[in-house]
């Protein structure tokens, strides 16, 4: 995971992003009144919808940030405010700095076409183009010519795994070959930033699980920015290096999946990542008791980033405490007594710092 | 609303009338019981009160005799129609010039290659064969008439389909507007077109070509608009997200998107073009239409069947090959356009072949000639089959019995009822079955017929659509319902019902004659015969379609056959049935209209008679009480929900 880019400037800046639906949705954000109240209010009153609420975060160089929520808590419109495929209500919204709300039309086309593209969730794939053209069509939209975006789009093709079938149509393929044109699509014209919107949601548990690890890969072969939108709370856990929990348009918790599954920042967060195995979410390093072991040998010797069902693994076997080592210094040392009260749920103090 | 219907009482309420509408119908009597007396009183009962009415036959008369005498003096008409007009006439004259300069052999050769890149070596062949038939029964120089004034007239209606349609799909306020105008102008009836441009163009081949246009043009209006607006939303919007301009959406994704309802459009463009370049034979449009219908009206049935045959393959082909056309899911062939020079070669090749042999014309000693035949036929059915077959009675008998017990009862029902009674009735059922909307159209469009003066022949054409819609209904509903049952029963089915749902209006009257000779009974049998095709086609996929979970559950508490279709298929496919209804009276009026050729007498030989003798006032008047009447039909039958005609 890669929280060494942590310290780079932000891709994606958003703060208070307002998307309201409905008549005279632009006085809602303004009226301190209006804007506290709840959906099923706001609606009998002005027969608005609030689908985003004050949303703030940023989105790090290189890093894969999941918004999660369930269905109806504003997570989609969110990411189709990014490029303005919905008009925010208000707020700011800035990519490397420059405002994409003062964008002119010319300037977002721009936009979309070289700096984010989008993975959908149902594809959105042409129907009567073939896989390489479907691929190409980005290209073709910025106005590349056909044998220099075909032999690009025939690399892209190779990469997400579909050699061989270039000259299919979407209808002759499975969802999971779908969603790899989709990603290709959008990886072909070769974007800063990589949107997805429940992209995976439409798919089979196993097809599911493949094109996860197809995305954690790509991610690790090119360290490229992803937003990444799902309803489903262990891919988040297993794609993201932060999430932001989404309910009723509001970012409830932001954080690593550490600090989510253990230390929710309300009952709801809490509700939601109840049935986490925990021990395959939570580090050594929160685990721990902080201070050194004293020896030199350092028994175990877990890696700060390792997982708590790896370290049970390892003081089962050697039936003794075990120490957290990084950089070859020992922060601290893991006993049973430590990992069990993680496993149990128990939350420990000095996480959850970052939580909103 | 729950106090206004705690006052009727429950057990006044049959089953099938719901709260809703025992309220409307409340509502309905209580405002006529403060209207009628006053009504009454002013005007009294009876048939449409003459002080209501207002005679437009001096006006338009008189707009008519300034229109032929501006014809070639007026400005509008030298530098507005008269420019439409001679090049209506040019681009026909110069169609049907190619298409005897190919001669019979290079247009069918033409065609069946056509058909065959389009759709297939088995309806190449067909398409070949209809080609030689129509010239084996000495039919070729009508039809190819008939076709050059299709090619014109389908490639305009294209045109103006195509631009009216990007118009509706690409801007919601214009579809808003354009919506009702194409939904209205397809359920009015044929006839109605011919007499606004007969009285601008006056008769001949310009108005026939513009009236088929009109006619024509709608579908493929509304399918455009309808294919460009169904567009996967998620495709659209990934176009967008790659950065898409608006001209780069329209050309790689909604156009190509649409094409299975461009296509559909263009087959429902051409069979509409085709039934109305038929009908326009009554106003001069020649060919295959105006053999018949001269043939009809010197009832000479074998000519007519001559004439009906060509323009039945005409139709069967051309439905065909435009819609495999439409079901070609892979690669469009007009990618690979060397396979159509291919094409054009070798039909240029046999037409000069055929031309160099010296038999450009088709040879006078091929033809077949079958009128004489089945007169002799026809002759020996009225000889045998008319009246005094034991037991039976014959075919003239029952159309005798038919009119004297069915038609003649019911007119006279009709023009007995007091006129606001009338309006009373429609005003009930639009408004049962649709909202107040469509009742209030209805109402005011059956109110327009009586200030109109044409309240009695209005009312007989009433008679006859209501009786053939209500045999359609009978013999729809349990052919669809038995359909629906039977698989067997339904593949049997569906070819018949595949080519008598293409063929044009017209053609329908020439058996019709053939078995019950002139008058009202035998327009009212080919408006049924023309209409339950549609209204058997609907039922069956209504009954078809309703939900099989619901279908298992009933199975599975024990429900009996009967039980599943009167508690369960019957009432969830209400919608379906609704629209079979609407259907079969929009499609029955059509026929029944035309059934003016044929002694149906009443709005449609008003029509015909004003044509005929130039007397445009009395038609003209007649064609608006027929859209008024087509109007009030269509609102009374509307339920909430349509779909496209003939429901294909």
């Amino acid at each position: 995971m890669s929280t060494s880019t942590a310290a780079n400037s932000p891709v994606f800046s958003v703060e208070g992003l307002w998307k309201v639906f409905g008549p005279k949705a632009d006085h809602i954000p303004a009226d301190p009144e209006l804007a506290a109240l709840g959906t099923a209010e706001l609606r009998t009153r002005t027969g608005c919808t609030a689908a985003v609420r004050d949303v703030s975060f940023d989105v790090r160089k290189g890093e894969v940030f999941v918004v999660m929520g369930l269905s109806g808590s504003g997570k989609s419109t969110l990411v189709r405010c990014l490029t303005r495929l919905i008009e925010p209500t208000a707020g700011s919204i800035a990519i490397d700095g420059e405002d994409v709300r003062a964008m002119d039309r010319s300037r977002l086309r721009e936009l979309r076409r070289h700096r984010a593209a989008m993975v959908f969730q149902h594809f959105g794939l042409l129907p009567h183009r073939t896989v390489l053209d479907n691929v190409a069509y980005g290209l073709e939209i910025q106005g590349i010519g056909k044998a220099e975006r075909r032999r690009r789009a025939a690399e892209v093709v190779t990469k997400v795994g579909l050699e061989g079938m270039e000259q299919r149509r979407p209808a002759q393929l499975s969802g999971g070959q779908r969603q790899r044109v989709g990603l290709a699509r959008a990886l072909a014209v070769d974007p800063q930033v990589l949107l997805f919107d429940e992209p995976f949601s439409a798919l089979d548990p196993l097809i599911r699980r493949d094109m996860q690890e197809e995305v954690v890969r790509l991610h690790h072969e090119e360290g490229r920015t992803m937003v990444f939108i799902t309803h489903d709370l262990n891919e988040a856990l297993k794609l993201g290096d932060r999430i932001a929990l989404m309910r009723d348009g509001r970012i409830v918790q932001l954080g690593t999946p550490e600090e989510i599954v253990g230390s929710p920042a309300d009952d709801y967060v809490r509700e939601f990542v109840r049935d986490v195995p925990r021990a395959d979410v939570m580090t050594v390093r929160t685990a721990m008791r902080p201070g050194d072991c004293g020896g030199a040998e350092h028994p175990g010797a877990l890696a700060a980033d390792a997982v708590v069902a790896e370290a049970i693994k390892v003081v089962s076997r050697s039936g003794r405490p075990a120490c957290v080592v990084e950089n070859g210094r020992c922060l601290g040392v893991v006993d049973q007594a430590r990992l069990l009260d993680v496993v149990a749920g128990a939350e420990l103090a000095g996480i959850g710092k970052e939580a909103v | 609303m729950a106090t206004v219907t705690a006052s009727v009482p429950r057990l006044a309420l049959p089953g099938i009338l719901r709260h809703r509408a025992a309220h409307k119908l409340l509502l309905l009597a209580l405002a006529a019981a403060v209207l009628v007396p006053l009504a009454d009183a002013h005007w009294s009962s009876g048939s449409w009160p003459g002080a209501l009415t207002v005679d437009l036959s001096g006006p338009l008369g008189r707009a008519n005799d300034w229109i032929i005498d501006n014809r070639d003096s007026s400005p509008l008409f030298l530098y507005f129609f008269g420019y439409i007009s001679n090049a209506v006439v040019l681009s026909v004259r110069a169609v049907y010039l190619v298409l005897l300069a190919a001669g019979w052999a290079g247009v069918t050769a033409f065609g069946a290659l056509v058909a065959w890149r389009v759709a297939g070596v088995r309806l190449a062949v067909g398409t070949g064969v209809a080609f030689l038939v129509c010239g084996l029964l000495g039919m070729w120089v009508p039809t190819m008439q008939t076709l050059a004034l299709m090619v014109v007239a389908v490639l305009t209606s294209v045109v103006v389909g195509l631009l009216l349609g990007l118009a509706g799909g690409l801007s919601e306020r214009t579809d808003r507007a354009l919506r009702p105008v194409l939904d209205t102008m397809q359920v009015l009836p044929a006839f109605a077109y011919l007499l606004p441009v007969v009285l601008v163009f006056g008769i001949g081949v310009p108005a026939a070509v513009l009236a088929t246009v009109v006619y024509a043009a709608p579908p493929m209006a509304r399918l455009t608009a309808l294919g460009l607006r169904n567009a996967d939303p998620e495709v659209l919007e990934a176009v967008e997200s790659l950065g898409a301009t608006g001209r780069q959406r329209l050309l790689t994704a909604r156009l190509p998107l649409a094409r299975k309802q461009l296509l559909l459009g263009l087959n429902q463009t051409i069979m509409m073009a085709l039934s109305m370049a038929v009908i326009a034979s009554v106003i001069g449009a020649g060919g295959l239409g105006d053999r018949v219908y001269q043939a009809l009206a010197s009832v000479d049935v074998g000519a007519a069947l001559a004439a009906g045959i060509p323009i039945v393959l005409l139709a069967v082909v051309l439905d065909r090959v435009t819609a495999a056309a439409g079901e070609q899911t892979d690669e469009p062939t007009a990618s690979d356009p060397r396979r159509w020079l291919y094409a054009l070669g070798a039909t240029v090749a046999v037409a000069v072949a055929v031309r160099l042999a010296g038999a450009l014309d088709w040879p006078s000693g091929w033809t077949l000639d079958i009128a004489e035949p089945v007169n002799r036929v026809v002759d020996w059915m009225t000889a045998h089959l008319y009246s005094g077959v034991p037991y039976l009675g014959g075919t003239a008998d029952w159309a005798g019995h038919f009119t004297t017990w069915v038609l003649d009862p019911v007119r006279d029902g009709l023009q007995w009822l007091p006129w606001w009674s009338v309006l009373l009735i429609v005003a009930a059922l639009a408004w049962v079955i649709g909202t107040w909307r469509t009742a209030l159209t209805a109402v005011l469009a059956m109110a327009a017929i009586g200030v109109l003066g044409v309240w009695k022949p209005s009312l007989d054409t009433l008679s006859q659509v209501l009786a053939a819609v209500a045999v359609t209904l009978v013999l729809g509903f349990a052919t669809g319902i038995a359909a629906a049952r039977s698989d067997r029963f339904e593949r049997a089915l569906r070819p018949v019902l595949d080519v008598c749902q293409t063929m044009p209006q017209f053609v329908y009257l020439i058996p019709v004659v053939a078995l019950f000779g002139v008058g009202r009974a035998p327009a009212v049998a080919a408006a049924v015969v023309y209409a339950l095709p549609a209204v058997v086609r609907i039922t069956t996929q209504g009954l078809r379609q309703v939900d099989p979970a619901a279908l298992e559950s009933a199975r599975s508490l024990g429900a009996t056959g009967a039980q599943q279709l009167r508690q369960i298929q019957l009432p969830l496919a209400r919608p379906a049935l609704l629209l079979a209804v609407n259907q079969g009276v929009v499609l029955v009026l059509a026929v029944v209209i035309i059934g003016g050729l044929v002694g149906g007498g009443a709005l449609g030989y008003d029509a015909v008679f004003g044509l005929a003798q130039g007397d445009l006032a009395t038609g003209l008047v007649a064609g608006a009480a027929i859209v008024c009447l087509g109007l009030m039909l269509d609102r009374v039958t509307q339920p909430t929900e349509r779909r496209t005609r003939k429901g294909a």
